[in-house]
């Protein structure tokens, strides 16, 4: 694939704004989405061996629940948090994104709907579990099956849309046209490492799980510690095999001593020893965090490296300035998004402090941030809908 | 090199690729629609619950939520992205376009999901756990969040329709593209269809309650049926509005099938007066198998054929009138710097300027005329029509059955000079028309 085809491949409009910050907002986008997903594998992973233990085991009679309403939520939100990079990469990577697209057709339609099978009987185990019924786990198991091959599928994706070189020969192999859709591709190391994620991820989790309950009288001191100590095997162990795994998928694509690449294992050491430490673990996840925006940015380097290599410089994109709908999404993201997930995540973590009602009415940061985002969204509608008119007015009088 | 911006072709045999997108697109408007309209009627329970002290609604708004996490919010926000991947497969330069043009609009809604997202589990987790003041204030915010969804996505699926003005060809501009003259139109008709997927709902979870509270059961599904009737009654009156704001080339289609769609229209109508009725003055009557039943009448005969006639009407173009369904941009944007793809079409052909189109099918040659043809065919009809004699979708053998080789060329020079409004104004070197022809001769529909 030359220069000139993956040029051309670019839509004429252009790009609305500079492509860098479509970058950057795709490596920050990924990287939340991707913890997410990381926090559901890990949490409906181990939920199953809770459900397999079922009842008897005081301590997992109280954590599996738990880890299966974690793993719930979480695949709701890495739904919602997945659609922003998907949005941003193909503004910028049209190539990539659309070939691959094509030439996956059939997967990308399995994969809408292995999610729709896999995330009902995700629900499905919840009340089962709930309920006590017997099979629960198998239902459980299954699930995580079918979510965990739909995880693949999108990892298939991923690894497509970085093989620009191979593209012709997949869509027409030995020059004979194949437009079924089927076209599949993995790298197994890769995969390994993003999935090995999981088990520090989860661990972590129940570091902050264990801090977060240990304020709460209703919960047994012993089981806050349990949890903690359950967290630190599993952040340790986990993040011993990811390292492993990212020192072997740096060696495969030549990175090992980028410092992108170094950094990101300065950040794998830092988090091991706080994790074993343990001393406070909400500072563990900021650095977790540093760390998942590191592999972000080493996943997007590596695709820049192979379209630069061959001539498709994201930064050479044309520009049409596109001014008021960035200015409606800075304004939004920054004032609306910022002060209504405060309202929703404060309201959240007083409710989870809480043993019984919360007075949200009562509580002077709930009640303001409530009040503002009421306002804000009433102002946004307002605008909203004076833009439309001024702009009808101007195009049809 | 004179290429143009074509990506390889996805087809799935006998169907096309584009039921995919229509498939799950309908899935997903029943979903998303029934939770914006789910949103509203909270604000409404809760403001009444809580201004008359009916603290047994809420109960009621917690099962409905319960019903509506798994009903909107796991099939609703996977099918949401799924049409946006299965439309990519069927067709990347028009989703590209949408993209390109709409990005900062999209992600702006993106802003609105996440508040959603995680307010639907606050709204429906908390519901008994926090004060009835704060609880009042998250479904006020709730509602604005997910009709805040719908007036982001609406410019752009009204902008796939046609931008309603030319202004947009010639500044560029996101705001001229997203505020046509169809924009309010279609927004209003689907809050119509929003508040009434909520009635229809809310009376599966109120005809459920009867055992539990036959009193608050009859009570809410009357509630219910009004709710319905009124967001019937917006969702025909905006329709008509709409239908009067679209394009030339969109009446054309419609008038293909305007008599079955009155008739199927006003059969639907009639049926859910009566069922809401039903509600409103029999409540007992409506149980959760009748009312799910009534889901299902609508998923299959109000949307299924309502978004095909509106993918339909859209012919030939897939967006904002500049690009054709089968990727090919059909005018020039000055305002963006779009060029025309037509011309070069014309004078190079199609196998010529297509990237990947294999090195040995990029000239015809008696050896690979079939070969090409079929190529050719796919890549210029199949995003509509399906290609075989068993052709399901929208299948060509219906249109071509018992032509020869020259018949078929005379419609291929036809719609070349845009004879047919719904049809690409496509253009072709003549050897390609007749590889084209000489494929479509040989499978002898």
């Amino acid at each position: 694939m030359d220069a000139s085809v993956l040029l051309a491949l670019r839509d004429p409009a252009g790009v609305p704004f500079y492509p860098i910050v479509f970058q950057v907002l795709y490596i920050l986008t990924w990287a939340l989405h991707a913890a997410f997903v990381l926090l559901s594998l890990g949490a409906m992973g181990l939920s199953l061996y809770g459900s397999a233990k079922g009842k008897t085991d005081k301590y997992w009679s109280i954590l599996t629940p738990h880890l299966i309403q974690t793993g719930k939520i979480s695949v709701s939100i890495l739904i919602v948090l997945g659609v922003a990079p998907l949005l941003f990469t193909q503004v910028i990577y049209d190539p990539n994104w659309y070939v691959t697209n094509t030439l996956s057709g059939m997967w990308i339609f399995i994969f809408v709907y292995t999610m729709v099978v896999g995330y009902s009987m995700y629900y499905w185990y919840y009340y089962a579990n709930k309920a006590q019924r017997t099979g629960s786990t198998l239902i459980g198991f299954v699930s995580f099956g079918i979510l965990v091959f739909a995880g693949i599928l999108m990892h298939n994706f991923a690894v497509t849309s970085i093989m620009p070189q191979q593209w012709m020969s997949m869509y027409a192999p030995n020059g004979v046209v194949n437009t079924s859709g089927w076209t599949f591709n993995l790298d197994i190391i890769r995969l390994a490492f993003m999935v090995s994620l999981s088990i520090p991820v989860v661990g972590i989790f129940l570091q902050n799980y264990s801090h977060f309950l240990s304020t709460r009288k209703d919960f047994d001191a012993s089981f806050i510690s349990y949890s903690a100590k359950l967290g630190t095997n599993f952040a340790v162990i986990g993040l011993l095999i990811s390292a492993v795994l990212f020192v072997l998928w740096m060696l495969q694509v030549k990175y090992l001593f980028h410092p992108v690449s170094l950094a990101t294992i300065v950040g794998v050491l830092v988090l091991l020893v706080m994790a074993k430490i343990n001393s406070n673990s909400y500072y563990t996840t900021l650095i977790l965090v540093v760390v998942a925006l590191l592999i972000s940015t080493m996943r997007e380097l590596i695709r820049f490296d192979i379209m630069s290599g061959l001539g498709y410089s994201i930064y050479d994109y044309p520009i049409n300035f596109e001014i008021p709908s960035i200015v409606m999404f800075l304004s939004t993201f920054l004032v609306m998004g910022f002060v209504g997930v405060a309202f929703l995540l404060t309201m959240a973590w007083k409710v989870g402090k809480s043993e019984g009602v919360f007075d949200g009415s009562k509580d002077v940061m709930v009640n303001r941030l409530g009040q503002s985002t009421l306002y804000i969204m009433i102002a946004w509608m307002v605008i909203y809908f004076g833009w439309g008119i001024t702009i009808l007015f101007k195009n049809i009088l | 090199m004179d290429i143009i911006g074509q990506f390889p072709l996805f087809y799935f045999p006998d169907y096309g690729s584009a039921w995919m997108m229509g498939l799950t697109g309908t899935i997903h408007i029943l979903f998303s629609h029934t939770s914006v309209g789910a949103a509203m009627l909270f604000a409404f329970l809760a403001h009444k619950a809580y201004k008359e002290n009916r603290s047994d609604y809420y109960p009621y708004m917690k099962k409905y939520g319960m019903f509506l996490l798994i009903f909107s919010y796991v099939l609703g926000s996977i099918t949401g992205p799924g049409i946006w991947n299965t439309a990519t497969a069927a067709s990347p330069r028009g989703i590209s376009a949408l993209i390109h043009n709409f990005v900062w609009v999209w992600a702006t809604e993106w802003v609105f999901f996440i508040y959603e997202v995680i307010g639907v589990f606050v709204l429906v987790y908390f519901i008994d756990k926090i004060d009835k003041k704060t609880h009042l204030r998250l479904t006020y915010t709730f509602a604005l969040a997910s009709v805040g969804t719908l007036a982001l996505i609406i410019g752009i699926i009204s902008f796939m329709m046609w931008p309603g003005t030319e202004a947009f060809y010639a500044t560029g501009s996101a705001s001229d593209a997203f505020f046509g003259v169809n924009t309010f139109p279609h927004m209003f008709l689907r809050i119509g269809f929003m508040i009434m997927m909520s009635g229809v709902i809310g009376l599966v979870i109120s005809s459920s309650m009867r055992k539990e509270n036959e009193e608050l059961s009859n009570e809410l599904s009357r509630k219910m049926g009004y709710v319905s009737i009124l967001g019937g009654f917006i969702t025909l009156f905006f329709f008509i509005w709409y239908m009067g704001t679209l394009p030339d080339n969109a009446h054309a289609v419609f008038a293909f099938s305007k008599d079955a769609i009155i008739k199927n229209r006003i059969i639907l109508t009639l049926v859910f007066v009566a069922y809401f009725a039903i509600a409103i003055i029999k409540p007992r009557l409506i149980n959760p198998v009748i009312a799910s039943a009534m889901i299902g009448v609508i998923l299959i005969s109000g949307l299924w054929s309502g978004e095909k006639l509106r993918e339909s009407m859209r012919k030939p173009y897939v967006a904002g009138q500049y690009i054709y369904s089968n990727q090919i941009i059909s005018r020039d944007v000055p305002g963006k710097h779009i060029k025309s793809e037509l011309p070069i079409i014309a004078e190079k052909g199609l196998l010529q300027v297509n990237p990947f189109v294999p090195a040995r099918l990029k000239v015809i040659t008696d050896e690979n005329r079939l070969e090409t043809g079929e190529l050719l065919a796919k890549m210029s009809c199949s995003n509509c029509h399906s290609l075989e004699k068993t052709g399901v979708y929208r299948p060509l053998r219906d249109r071509l059955t018992g032509m020869d080789k020259e018949g078929v060329k005379s419609i291929l020079y036809a719609m070349g000079e845009g004879a047919f409004a719904y049809m690409p104004k496509l253009k072709l070197p003549e050897n390609e028309y007749d590889a084209i022809a000489e494929y479509f001769a040989s499978l002898h529909y």
